[in-house]
């Protein structure tokens, strides 16, 4: 156990000092303001009613969703990983006395809380931005559910990431080839609706389930089991490249 | 006497059917063992095998007793390593990879590094980012990294790489010193073959893929003026078969 600490606190320590992070921050940070002023400027200046009073925390979190949360998430795997291997910095982490095992759930530890460090971020600016554009907040354990259970899809899309820097040569085609991968997955369950539900791509916004009146529990547990599967799966074939994997 | 590091019939064949071939070794406690050969003899191969970075086709490394591919965790608590090159992370400090490093040991604080860093003469750009350093600078890093935790084992690939003149002469006294003093271990590799000489109590010479010789110094500088003569003349004598 202590060797996994040491290569979490190690892997959270280089995700902190990376500019990445500061820039992603911001990003984050900006999208937030800028959907709350054009919220505000529709809602006060064009008469048109985007988001009611609970809605806005839950509208940031599907465009999120979608794009900056699933983009940065891919930064980051890719810099863990492919990075590593193209730099032969990973050497560094492979030559102290942790397991290739230890080491790969001390990474992935790592991704887990940068996903949930930026849902929590994300989540806090979202309810003050809602509390000054709606006065106030309906349903606010709804919303906190709906931003934990946003975290599940974001980290089956994060393994993907890990599975995929596992076998590409550098981070450029690693990059490429995760994107490439999140829009074939995008196309098919637009293409292919029958497929949808099998798609993790077409569960990032899953978390709607709860925000109706009627709460559809087996279809949440159908979706939640998909989900669990993809990340054994997505788990288990990266860390099997890991482990292979000649340094 | 005991042994610190054990190869037993170690084989890597790469897709070009280059590699090592049955290697077998003893290295006892406290020997500061050199591993000479041409470019692509295998030697990098050997010692990336030895710290895990690869995969054995067949045979093991047993480190203080442990194998390296069965009990990993423990047969590397024990070790420091520079293998190839010094890579440590460019957007960070001297001082904040060595932390990186001292993590995995309870026993290194603040004060261990900055001990380790003042041994290789770093610790006036401790606090310098990576990128900012030369290759004599980051070699010296590795070795200031590879004694941190006080390891029982330091194996090390062309740790005289990059270093100045002066820089060689401190890290041959730090290597003679640390296995006089602390019995460590040490297995290192080199294309500098009087630094080798001056250095190693053993010396072993690996050619295409097979260890030709293992002979200890001593013995070798009784039969031969130098240790390159040794060498070429074991070079020369295996080309010919």
């Amino acid at each position: 156990m202590q060797i996994i600490k040491a290569v979490y606190i190690n892997e959270i320590f280089k995700i902190s000092k990376k500019k990445k992070i500061t820039s992603s921050l911001i990003f984050l940070l900006l999208s937030v303001i800028v959907a709350a002023i054009v919220v505000y400027s529709l809602n006060n200046f064009a008469g048109v009613s985007v988001t009611g009073s609970s809605e806005f925390s839950v509208m940031v979190l599907t465009i999120l969703s979608y794009s900056l949360f699933p983009l940065f998430t891919a930064f980051i795997c890719i810099d863990m990983f492919a990075g590593e291997f193209a730099d032969h910095t990973i050497k560094f982490t492979l030559t102290g006395p942790a397991s290739r095992l230890n080491v790969f759930l001390g990474k992935i530890l790592a991704i887990a809380t940068f996903i949930a460090s930026n849902l929590i971020v994300v989540a806090i600016f979202s309810f003050l931005f809602s509390l000054f554009l709606n006065g106030g907040i309906s349903n606010p354990l709804r919303i906190i559910i709906s931003y934990i259970m946003a975290f599940l899809p974001i980290f089956i899309f994060a393994l993907t990431v890990v599975l995929i820097s596992n076998f590409s040569r550098g981070t450029t085609s690693a990059f490429m080839f995760s994107i490439f991968v999140f829009l074939v997955f995008v196309g098919l369950s637009v293409a292919f609706p029958q497929i949808k539900s099998f798609l993790f791509t077409s569960s990032f916004d899953w978390y709607k389930l709860i925000l109706g009146s009627y709460i559809n529990v087996g279809k949440i547990f159908r979706i939640f089991l998909i989900l669990l599967g993809y990340g054994i799966m997505l788990f288990a074939a990266g860390y099997y490249l890991f482990e292979k994997k000649d340094i | 006497m005991d042994k610190a590091i054990v190869i037993e019939d170690l084989s890597k064949i790469y897709k070009n059917n280059r590699g090592i071939q049955s290697l077998n070794l003893e290295i006892e406690r406290g020997e500061i063992f050199g591993f000479l050969g041409p470019n692509g003899a295998g030697k990098t191969t050997t010692m990336k095998i030895m710290v895990g970075l690869m995969k054995a086709d067949k045979g093991d490394v047993k480190i203080n007793g442990y194998s390296i591919s069965n009990d990993y965790e423990n047969a590397m608590k024990d070790i420091g390593c520079i293998v190839e090159n010094v890579t440590p992370f460019s957007y960070l400090s001297a001082y904040e990879n060595m932390e990186l490093c001292g993590r995995f040991h309870n026993e290194v604080n603040g004060t261990r590094i900055d001990e380790c860093l003042e041994i290789t003469g770093l610790i006036k750009y401790k606090n310098e980012k990576i990128k900012n350093y030369s290759l004599g600078m980051k070699q010296r890093l590795g070795i200031a990294m590879a004694i941190l935790s006080k390891p029982k084992i330091i194996i090390l690939d062309e740790p005289f790489n990059g270093l100045d003149v002066e820089g060689m002469v401190e890290m041959r006294e730090l290597i003679i010193n640390l296995s006089k003093k602390n019995k460590t271990t040490f297995f290192i590799s080199s294309h500098l073959i009087h630094d080798i000489e001056l250095t190693c109590d053993k010396v072993g010479i690996l050619y295409g893929g097979k260890l030709i010789s293992v002979e200890k110094t001593n013995n070798i500088l009784k039969n031969y003026s130098s240790l390159e003569n040794y060498y070429l003349s074991e070079v020369d004598l295996n080309a010919n078969y």
